[in-house]
């Protein structure tokens, strides 16, 4: 997922940008170093138990979030690219070892996948780190489910939001 | 979340017939009684009422019944479902990085 193989939609995408004054070796660890990525991933009183991460395209990147009520979530995706301190992406759409994830990972009360990139990069003394989240369209979801899904049905929804958007 | 997706895919469901989505997009228009919006297809009036449920059931439309006249009407909120569940996305990540952000700084007092 190069810059070329990709076009922000801002549909469906995340584009978050920060400007940060620490090193740009510093947001790598936080992002790669299990220890550290347990400190700030999760919302409290959410908390992140578990962290697993096989620093390599294909890797394990996997977090256990355990609810306020002591449930806990297991999340598992893998790497796509892994550019010591500079890029890191991974999928929730893929297990470890680029098997895509079926049943239970996207039934229907499961989030939605996600493939999210950070890029690092030095700004002045501290840091430039961007992270863009790309999501599937609910809407595209649910027509591979339905085979009877028919063409231009598209444009149809298209203008049934714009319609339902005036309406405010 | 989770309720908020099985309420997008009742709405997407129910979108995936062609009767519906005609009712749909006329009621797109303005209201409409039964009658009116039965008139174009050639289906018996149970069945096509049938699907004015199933589109009344995942909110996509509300009815009101006046005498013997039932009139639909579109709401719009289903289908804003997707946009909510997307400001509620990048409210998730603004948090995360402000987290992230917090913790970076201590990184480096540690360091120090």
């Amino acid at each position: 997922m190069t810059d070329s193989t990709h076009q922000f939609d801002p549909e469906r995408d995340l584009l978050l940008e920060r400007v940060v004054d620490v090193s740009p070796d510093l947001v790598w660890r936080a992002w790669t170093e299990p220890e550290q990525l347990k400190q700030w991933f999760t919302p409290r009183p959410w908390q992140t138990t578990g962290c697993e991460i096989d620093l390599r395209p294909g890797g394990r990147f996997v977090t256990v979030m355990r609810s306020p009520e002591g449930e806990d979530h297991r999340n598992e995706g893998c790497y796509l690219e892994v550019v010591p301190g500079q890029r890191l992406t991974w999928t929730s759409a893929l297990a470890p070892g680029y098997r895509p994830n079926s049943g239970s990972n996207i039934g229907d009360d499961a989030d939605l996948p996600l493939t999210a990139r950070i890029s690092i990069e030095p700004a002045g003394s501290g840091t430039k780190y961007t992270a863009l989240v790309l999501h599937a369209n609910p809407a595209d979801r649910q027509r591979h489910k339905e085979m009877g899904f028919h063409d231009g049905w598209g444009t149809a929804l298209d203008q049934l939001v714009e319609w339902a958007k005036q309406q405010g | 979340m989770p309720n908020q997706s099985a309420e997008l895919n009742r709405v997407f469901q129910a979108l995936t017939d062609p009767t519906r989505r005609a009712v749909i997009e006329r009621l797109g228009g303005g209201s409409a009684t039964t009658s009116e919006l039965a008139r174009p297809f050639d289906m018996a009036l149970p069945s096509f009422t049938q699907h004015l449920g199933v589109l009344e059931d995942c909110g996509l439309v509300a009815s009101r019944k006046e005498g013997r006249v039932r009139t639909y009407r579109l709401v719009p909120q289903p289908l804003e479902s997707a946009e909510h569940w997307m400001a509620e996305q990048l409210r998730i990540w603004e948090r995360r990085l402000d987290r992230l952000d917090e913790h970076l700084l201590k990184m480096k007092d540690k360091n120090r």
